[in-house]
């Protein structure tokens, strides 16, 4: 089955020197060759200063520019799994060097709607809603929105590049590791009121268009960042 | 129809881990159990109780969940549905499931998986394997039955949609994933040994319950130390369950409880367990150590205070507990005078995780009480009184504040 795996961390306000990236990269590209047959997706996300969150729904969406001050962990990237249990999704996340100091959340998705088109200009949309509101998955309020959802997707055509629905918060479990420990929570890492429970990838000309396209996706808020096309997957 | 409900304690926890493997489902699995042990009600009473109940319930938990998977996988887009084909594929070949241990051993890693909080995982564990209704381990949680049904279930849903599998772990996951089994257990002991709050018999259920489940343990896999350790420490301490606490309810202290009434039994079995425990690296093992160097002095007065002091700075370097520091400061009284424990007792009531604890306060009463210091004493007590987690607990604090020359409070 697939799982979802949102990366958060502190965000830099500086961009780290060349040898902390270097040496960033390197650990991401060790960990791509060793769990590469279990990474169907993945990207970093570009630093949420350029990224901007919309509520309002579709009729009537507001734009805030980040970055998103408030928030201590910031999402900075994101992979899709196949994996055959929790236990080896679990086994991937721990791998992942975000886990060292920050926080990898893996969610199983209810369905996983791959890219149709090439990974070059892209920008994720988180979808995010209240945590106590959150519907769950085969309900016949959640197949209502499922299907606005695919409406969504077939208005923009080509816009829309993939995506998936997430399952319930409380079948997402939240890895860290300290001192050489997988430390493993029940749930999401939950800072605001709202969290992760689906996503788009959009593949859009700029930032502009981006916004356009994301105001028209149905939920309560989304965090709209651009990917930065690094990953090579 | 007197005995039913033994024979529902006895088979619950592995019919459903049976039926669990079998559909790959827990909440289809209790359901089933639970319809199976219904329908036991009413044919028992008419038809008299089957040669073998175990066969009997796995058989009709079975064929009512298939009659719900068949039920409800005629509706379009169930999911159900593929369970109800993975099933019957796999009945066909199998035929009544087995190997009913192996079942149990393996729900209770599903049920203390660390994806699932602690809570989550005890609350599950008490449901699922030991058979307590959402009722009864809301009273022994002290928590309410809304609470513990909602933790229940969304535990299963977790188990089921983020597909935490039904299984004991792969050799290289065992060495991080048996300490969680173990601490499950452990709370389970403790909820029943120490919390001294909800009713009794609930509370013997679960010291009961837990021995058992370490037993199984130490027999399903008996080259681990630590859960050799844990089978020992739990059947030390539960030898003294009948004189812990007087006719009034009060904490009796070790040093006047009658020792000819512990468990010899439960002392023997213990100590047994000990010694195949050698070479345990958890908590366990200097905590069963110190339980069993009580156990096995005849008179309080033939402690041997000196193990006790080594098995707490073991169990300090494992845990760095500031309740095991405490615990050793008062054995160092008694090892090497009152000054020296309320010496070392000072040094642990900085630590900020005691500040909600009347640990601290019960020490220092107690050691200037036994060095004649009554009025120094007093004050303690009062203190430890004040902050006294559970009633036997308090009404043992106040006795002794009246035996210092303190007010009655």
């Amino acid at each position: 089955m697939y799982y979802f795996a949102l990366l958060l961390g502190p965000e830099t306000t500086e961009e780290p020197d060349a040898s902390t990236q270097a040496e960033i990269m390197s650990a991401y590209e060790n960990f791509h060759a060793n769990y590469g047959t279990s990474i169907r997706a993945g990207d970093a996300l570009v630093p949420s200063a350029t990224g901007a969150r919309i509520t309002g729904g579709p009729d009537a969406p507001v734009v805030t520019d980040g970055p998103f001050a408030e928030a201590a962990e910031v999402a900075g990237g994101y992979y899709v799994f196949e994996a055959e249990n929790l236990d080896d999704a679990l086994t991937i996340a721990a791998a992942i060097p975000a886990c060292q100091n920050g926080a990898v959340e893996v969610w199983p998705m209810v369905e996983y709607m791959p890219p149709s088109q090439p990974l070059d200009n892209n920008w994720i949309a988180l979808l995010l809603e209240p945590v106590d509101s959150v519907l769950a998955p085969g309900t016949p309020e959640w197949n209502e929105i499922a299907a606005q959802h695919g409406a969504f997707a077939a208005a923009v055509g080509d816009r829309a590049n993939g995506g998936a629905p997430l399952h319930l918060p409380s079948t997402a479990t939240t890895v860290r590791v300290r001192d050489g420990k997988v430390v493993l929570t029940d749930g999401p890492y939950i800072e605001g009121a709202e969290v992760a429970n689906g996503y788009h990838i959009l593949n859009v000309a700029d930032r502009d268009e981006a916004i356009k396209v994301a105001s028209m996706i149905p939920a309560t808020t989304i965090e709209l960042r651009q990917l930065m096309g690094v990953s090579g997957l | 129809m007197t005995n039913l409900d033994g024979v529902f304690r006895r088979e619950w926890g592995s019919a459903v881990a049976a039926l669990a493997r079998w559909s790959g489902d827990l909440t289809i699995a209790e359901d089933a159990v639970q319809e199976a042990f219904a329908e036991a009600l009413r044919a028992w009473p008419r038809d008299g109780i089957p040669e073998n109940p175990a066969a009997w319930i796995v058989t009709v938990a079975r064929n009512r969940a298939l009659d719900r998977l068949r039920r409800e996988s005629v509706r379009p887009g169930k999911e159900l549905a593929a369970v109800y084909d993975d099933i019957t594929a796999r009945t066909d070949r199998q035929g009544v499931p087995h190997r009913i241990r192996d079942d149990e051993l393996r729900m209770m890693f599903t049920c203390a998986h660390p994806a699932l909080d602690p809570q989550s995982q005890l609350a599950l564990t008490l449901r699922l394997i030991s058979g307590l209704t959402v009722s009864e381990i809301a009273r022994a949680l002290l928590q309410s039955e809304p609470a513990v049904g909602q933790r229940i279930t969304r535990a299963k849903n977790k188990v089921r949609h983020a597909n935490i599998p039904l299984r004991v772990p792969p050799p290289e996951l065992l060495p991080q994933r048996t300490p969680h089994v173990l601490a499950c257990i452990y709370s389970v002991f403790t909820e029943g040994y120490w919390s001294t709050a909800g009713p009794s018999a609930i509370r013997d259920e679960l010291c009961d319950e837990a021995i058992r489940l370490a037993g199984e343990v130490c027999s399903l896999m008996p080259d681990e130390r630590d859960g050799q350790a844990l089978a020992a420490l739990m059947l030390l301490h539960d030898s003294r369950r009948h004189t812990r606490v007087d006719a009034d309810g009060a904490l009796v202290p070790l040093d006047e409880q009658d020792r000819d009434r512990w468990d010899r039994g439960r002392i023997t079995r213990g100590l047994d367990r000990l010694r195949n425990a050698a070479g345990a690296t958890g908590p366990y093992l200097p905590q069963a150590v110190i339980a069993a160097l009580h156990a096995t002095a005849s008179r309080w007065e033939d402690t041997d205070w000196d193990g006790i002091c080594l098995a707490y700075d073991r169990l300090i370097a494992i845990t760095h507990s500031p309740v095991a520091r405490a615990n050793r400061a008062l054995a160092l009284g008694f090892r090497d005078g009152f000054d020296a424990g309320l010496a070392a007792i000072d040094d642990v009531a900085a630590d900020p995780r005691m500040a909600r604890s009347n640990t601290v306060a019960s020490i220092r009463a107690d050691l200037h009480r036994r060095a004649g210091r009554y009025v120094e004493a007093q004050r303690w007590y009062l203190e430890a009184v004040d902050q006294a987690g559970s009633d036997p607990a308090r009404q043992f604090l106040r006795r002794r504040l009246v035996e210092c020359g303190g007010q009655r409070v």
